[in-house]
């Protein structure tokens, strides 16, 4: 096994809580918790399980990540059109 | 409902969460059309940001895998209306339904050749580490290495069920996306996330019974978390 799988291992384990939020907890809490850190607040003091979960599956991460630059393009008002995306696939 | 905003060339009204709501409860066209527009946009922006995944698949086929995604995101919003709480903007949260929806198309689509039976039922355990070989430690950090280990296999082998080696196997090691093993065990993403979890407790659990914090042991090897 490689080094750097023994230490994601070990990096989880040691970031582990007794209580962590579910998957769908997660699912219901990310809009609120995008659309906070988008108006520059820190969601992660009201939120904290939120991030928490977000260390530990990578799946929720990456679509946190991916709603969170969708937001903050629109925010900044730099949504891409329809039609750009469908150039750049 | 004022002002507009210009999205594939066309205008859309700008709504207020509770005008989303009443318009698309009524069934208005023009509200169903700006949100099939919305999430037909995070479906084209999911899929082009996530190549690592659908790199293989020509223009045509990501094409008519966002509009997929796109109608699927719509046909699950339009169900879970009544459950929009309002603590955030309605199109964030219709973003959330249509990302979900592409990210889940395109690890689908990256792991579909891939054996997981392969992985999942995999023999390998930790090792190794960035410290294990290095002949220039001292033998009392040697030696406590090894212990840790052996605690860390020990761990693994006989404390975890077989269901919780296969998923630490193939999710954590292998870095299988969880919604893959979701769907080759026909299970559900809360269900394993919790047999995840419950491993990383008694993985912990066990390590510190045996005098070891998990942190000490990333520092040992030179990884602090």
């Amino acid at each position: 096994m490689s080094v750097s799988k023994f230490e994601r291992l070990l990096r989880l384990a040691s970031r582990t809580q007794e209580q962590e939020l579910s998957c769908t907890e997660c699912f219901d809490v990310l809009p609120q918790y995008v659309d906070l850190e988008v108006a520059g607040a820190a969601p992660e003091r009201e939120l904290p399980l939120f991030r928490q979960h977000l260390e530990q599956c990578a799946v929720c991460r990456e679509e946190y990540e991916t709603v969170r630059e969708l937001a903050r393009l629109e925010a900044e008002g730099r949504s891409p059109s329809i039609d750009d995306l469908r150039r750049s696939l | 409902m004022a002002v507009t905003a210009s999205m594939q060339g066309t205008t859309m009204a700008q709504r207020t969460n509770v005008e989303w709501l009443t318009a698309l409860g009524d069934g208005d066209d023009a509200a169903l059309a700006d949100l099939r527009t919305y999430v037909l946009r995070a479906a084209l922006f999911t899929l082009q940001r996530a190549r690592h995944h659908v790199g293989h698949l020509g223009t045509s086929a990501l094409g008519q895998l966002a509009e997929d995604c796109a109608q699927e995101s719509l046909a699950a919003i339009l169900q879970r209306l009544g459950t929009f709480r309002g603590e955030s903007q309605f199109t964030t949260w219709a973003y959330t339904f249509a990302v979900n929806m592409a990210l889940l198309a395109a690890r689908r689509e990256r792991w579909a050749s891939v054996s997981l039976d392969h992985i999942l039922d995999g023999s390998e355990t930790p090792s190794s580490t960035s410290g294990g070989h290095d002949a220039t430690l001292d033998p009392e950090r040697r030696a406590l290495q090894a212990e840790a280990v052996a605690a860390i296999r020990d761990a693994i082998e006989h404390h975890l069920t077989a269901r919780q080696k296969q998923l630490l196997r193939a999710v954590v090691f292998e870095q299988v996306p969880l919604d893959e093993v979701v769907r080759h065990w026909g299970s559900n993403r809360n269900a394993l996330y919790k047999l995840l979890h419950d491993a990383r407790r008694k993985l912990k659990s066990h390590l510190h019974a045996r005098g070891f914090d998990v942190e000490e042991i990333l520092d040992l090897f030179g990884a602090r978390a």
